[in-house]
């Protein structure tokens, strides 16, 4: 089965609130699909859908080509999953929580429990109460409880959040060892575009519940706006004499003149040339790229 | 019934490791203890004058002899009972939500059924236990401070009556439980247990009592003749339908509910 997450118009409403609006994606085996948009963009409400924890109003998601129904305990056996904030047991402690998941997942393996918290350097707070864990240790131990049982489907709503820079970097890296070396697909979720480009294989952007763009990601840097920026003495003359030469350019907020001509962005020599021969060489000339997180916020158009 | 033992296994583990835990078993060790003290100050009411501590005519015990020790713990095992069982209930099914862990026990190889089942189980044996040290105290207490008119009939019914007027009371867990899923925490099910308990005294006054489930388990435990006191086989239907009918309607609520 190459396709192991599939959802059909998913939608769900709370009156006249649409929080998820007809979604339809599929994420193919080994895939990491990134699921971005803002708080309250319906992210968590996918998610709980793909998870049989709310019932759509129409529409139907599939788990290798299961429909979802809330309480499926196959699903529970291939899937592991973190949904928002993780919340543990507090008067337990690390591996008293990680056993009771052991117990419930129906793991014979005993030392699962060690394993997991090796591979999240949990280890040596395993015998800490979890009321006394910092925001990026509860962190590592919901992550512990979605990866226990080794699935090979991982859920991951917004894992990265209270982590330090080197636990994103971990996390990362797992995530990609999975998909990569041991073909579990993983269906992750955030609001920042610039940490899941680095990993995902495909990414979605949800904006008020609905799913306005897929992209894989190597086209990602295609897509983000590059602009020529040329800086001479007098950038008024600077722009007549462009457009003469029948090329458009604008002026930014900065006073700079703005060329988004492809052709001229792949060969800015052009315009230097032009400038220089009309006796207004360019004192600055570079490509700007936009930023992925301005093209986030562009594409889901709280950014012009 | 490896999935069922596996649930019960985790609910108890998670139960025997938190405060409350311990807290219920001192409450329900402190309440007999206070029941002793009493029936030692009834019993020498000189003491309970120069303490000035309670009236020394006052006949809570009858004629402060085992019938009368024995009615009373009846009767506390009934009306704390219905609280501190309620309470547990309450907790056991409320705190999974309370402490945001409900999402995580919801997609298992364990269904929902199984983990609901292993909560009332679990639930239950606590509410025995506190009933059982109820029991034990009180009359461990009854013993040391040498009430009169002791005998083992007696006792032994009384041991009957109390363990039926538990297990009566256990049969009001599941409306608790489908109100904390319901509210999503413990807290609107700790004020239906002491709303129903207001209700069951109402409930005694006009008459309905045998028909009101929340009062039947007191009505069986003080086992009195007087009108409107005596319950029926069809109070016992009743206590039996409100179980089974909250029980599926808990089912229902945890399998077809919006987890958020």
């Amino acid at each position: 089965m190459d396709e192991v997450i599939r959802t059909e118009k998913l939608t769900k409403k709370y009156g006249s609130f649409t929080a998820v609006s007809e979604i339809s994606l599929n994420v193919r085996k080994g895939e990491i699909y990134g699921f971005l948009g803002l708080n309250g963009a319906g992210k968590t409400t996918t998610i709980r859908m793909l998870l049989g924890m709310i019932k759509p109003c129409s529409g139907s998601a599939y788990i290798n080509g299961k429909k979802v129904s809330p309480g499926d305990t196959e699903l529970g056996r291939n899937t592991g999953y973190l949904v928002e904030i993780p919340y543990s047991y507090p008067e337990l402690t690390v591996s008293e929580n990680l056993e009771i998941f052991r117990k419930l997942r129906l793991l014979q393996d005993k030392t699962a429990v060690d394993k997991v918290m090796e591979k999240l350097n949990l280890t040596q707070y395993a015998n800490r109460k979890a009321s006394h864990l910092s925001l990026g240790n509860s962190q590592r131990l919901g992550l512990a409880k979605a990866l226990i049982h080794n699935p090979q489907i991982l859920i991951l709503d917004e894992p990265a959040n209270g982590l330090d820079p080197a636990g994103i970097f971990e996390i990362r890296e797992l995530i990609k060892d999975l998909a990569s070396n041991h073909g579990v697909t993983v269906f992750i979720s955030s609001h920042i575009l610039g940490e899941i480009s680095r990993f995902a294989t495909r990414i979605g952007i949800i904006n008020d519940g609905v799913l306005i763009q897929e992209i894989n990601t190597p086209e990602l840097e295609i897509l983000c706006k590059k602009r020529l920026i040329v800086n001479t003495e007098n950038n008024a003359d600077a722009k007549s004499i462009l457009e003469n030469s029948n090329i458009i350019a604008g002026i930014n907020n900065q006073n700079q003149l703005e060329i988004t001509d492809e052709k001229l962005i792949l060969n800015p020599g052009v315009v230097a040339t032009l400038l220089v021969n009309s006796n207004l060489p360019p004192s600055m000339l570079f490509v700007s790229e936009e930023d992925l997180e301005s093209y986030f916020l562009r594409t889901i158009g709280v950014k012009n | 019934m490896r999935k069922l033992n596996v649930a019960i296994w985790a609910e108890t583990r998670k139960i025997r490791k938190s405060k409350i835990f311990i807290i219920t078993f001192i409450v329900f060790t402190f309440i007999p203890l206070m029941m002793g003290l009493m029936m030692y100050l009834f019993q020498h009411p000189e003491l309970a004058e120069k303490l000035g501590i309670i009236g020394t005519k006052a006949q809570m015990f009858g004629d402060n002899d085992w019938v009368g020790y024995l009615s009373l713990v009846n009767q506390a095992n009934a009306s704390i009972g219905l609280i501190g069982f309620g309470f547990v209930t309450a907790w056991i099914f409320g705190s999974e939500h309370a402490g945001h862990t409900m999402k995580d026990i919801l997609a298992l190889p364990v269904s929902r059924n199984i983990i609901l089942a292993a909560k009332f189980i679990v639930s239950f044996a606590w509410c025995m236990l506190l009933s059982l040290v109820l029991l034990f105290v009180s009359t461990t207490i009854g013993l040391l401070i040498g009430i009169d008119g002791w005998s083992d009939t007696l006792f032994s019914d009384f041991v009957v009556r109390f363990i039926v007027s538990a297990l009566l009371t256990l049969l009001l867990a599941s409306p608790v439980a489908y109100i904390a899923g319901l509210s999503r925490g413990y807290f609107a099910a700790i004020g239906f247990v002491v709303f129903t308990m207001i209700l069951a005294q109402f409930s005694g006054v006009l008459g309905f009592g045998p028909f009101f489930p929340w009062a039947i388990p007191g009505l069986y435990a003080v086992a009195s003749d007087a009108e409107g006191m005596v319950l029926f086989t069809s109070s016992y239907i009743v206590l039996i339908l409100t179980f089974v009918s909250f029980y599926l309607l808990t089912l229902r609520w945890w399998n077809n509910a919006d987890h958020h």
